[in-house]
């Protein structure tokens, strides 16, 4: 489990994050909602020590962040990180250098599934194609937490698809998801639970089928009822 | 197997449901084995916990049944097949009742007109097939 405990973040004059809390299980997608300059990024950047946080805690299966938790997480920022001369092929390898956990059986049955040429350089990929490689390389790690910032951000329907049809397999199952959005409509059915925030605060978090069960509301519903308020 | 999923029905629910209608209209034969819940998530597109769940619900509602490491099958009881097929057609015609109710039609009238659009569905159905 992640345990995001009562963070706070500044931005020079700017409270980014006034007091965050939540969780996310292993086993679980866990949708982190919010119109953009909520803090979302600056979430995932914290859980991965990316960014000093003023005040609160993080822990990772009740460890606090140490080099022995980042073992167990990977973060797939929204752009690439892999320098655009590279080929896919060589990314692949690169990653497989640099850490232990690299997984080089999963590696090729995304790059099969993505339908992805080795050869290919990462600077003539099309959008879709380069957001699919940089899934690519945070899925291949044998990691039981991934965070995704904004997967399914400007790319095309099929893209979407294909990516989401990723949640629905063993390339997830059993692991821990943590994924940023502001476009629900495609994953609504994809997604366990849901964090909606708000200027720097936590608003509502909730499992999507309890909601659905116990108030016959969808995930937008919800969303409406608190941001209207 | 493709199924369209309403936003604020559980998704285990409809998933369920998709099961009786397939098991009241034989298109699952009671003993047929069913996908794994792993299989199943992937063809409809959705999370694997909630493939988990539908299937423990069908379960302990007898649907299906699973004997050790094998696959889950649908379950050969008559009983709960026939009782399957009764619920759906009970609440189908709920549905009608309680949607034409407010309109008040002469139950001839409304039983008139069943029949001629009950006919007419069929044969357009057929012309499509041809």
């Amino acid at each position: 489990m992640i345990e995001v405990k009562d963070i706070s973040k500044n931005f020079g004059r700017k409270k980014v994050l006034k007091g965050v809390s939540f969780t996310a299980n292993k086993g679980e997608i866990t949708c982190l909602i919010g119109i953009n300059g909520v803090g979302k990024t600056t979430i995932m950047n914290a859980i991965m020590n990316l960014t000093p946080i003023k005040s609160g805690e993080i822990l990772i299966d009740g460890e606090k962040l140490s080099k022995k938790t980042f073992e167990k997480i990977t973060f797939i920022p929204d752009a690439i990180t892999m320098l655009p001369q590279m080929t896919i092929g060589e990314a692949l390898q690169f990653m497989k250098d640099f850490y232990e956990s690299w997984n080089s059986e999963r590696a090729n049955e995304l790059l099969t599934f993505f339908r992805l040429k080795e050869e290919e350089k990462i600077s003539s990929l099309s959008k879709g194609n380069t957001a699919k490689v940089n899934l690519l390389l945070g899925l291949a790690l044998d990691v039981d937490y991934l965070l995704m910032d904004e997967p399914f951000t400007g790319i095309d329907i099929f893209s979407r698809e294909q990516i989401a049809e990723v949640f629905t397999s063993h390339l997830v199952e059993d692991r821990g998801v943590i994924i940023t959005t502001h476009e629900i409509n495609d994953i609504e059915h994809l997604i366990d639970k849901v964090v909606l925030l708000d200027e720097g605060v936590v608003r509502k978090e909730f499992h999507t089928e309890e909601v659905r069960e116990n108030e016959g509301k969808s995930v937008v519903d919800v969303m409406r009822e608190v941001y209207k308020q | 197997m493709k199924v369209t999923f309403n936003k604020r029905d559980p998704v285990y629910v409809q998933v369920v449901r998709h099961f009786k209608e397939q098991i009241a209209t034989g298109n699952l034969e009671p003993g047929q084995e069913i996908p794994s819940r792993r299989e199943l998530a992937n063809q409809l597109k959705i999370n694997p916990n909630t493939a988990q769940r539908a299937y423990k619900e069908m379960e302990e509602a007898g649907l299906i049944f699973t004997q050790g490491n094998s696959p889950s099958k649908i379950t050969r009881d008559e009983n709960i097949i026939s009782s399957v097929r009764e619920e759906l057609i009970l609440e189908a015609v709920e549905d009608f009742v309680s949607a034409i109710r407010p309109i008040k039609v002469p139950i001839e009238e409304v039983v008139g007109i069943l029949k001629e659009k009950y006919n007419d569905d069929v044969f357009e159905r057929r012309d499509k097939n041809d």
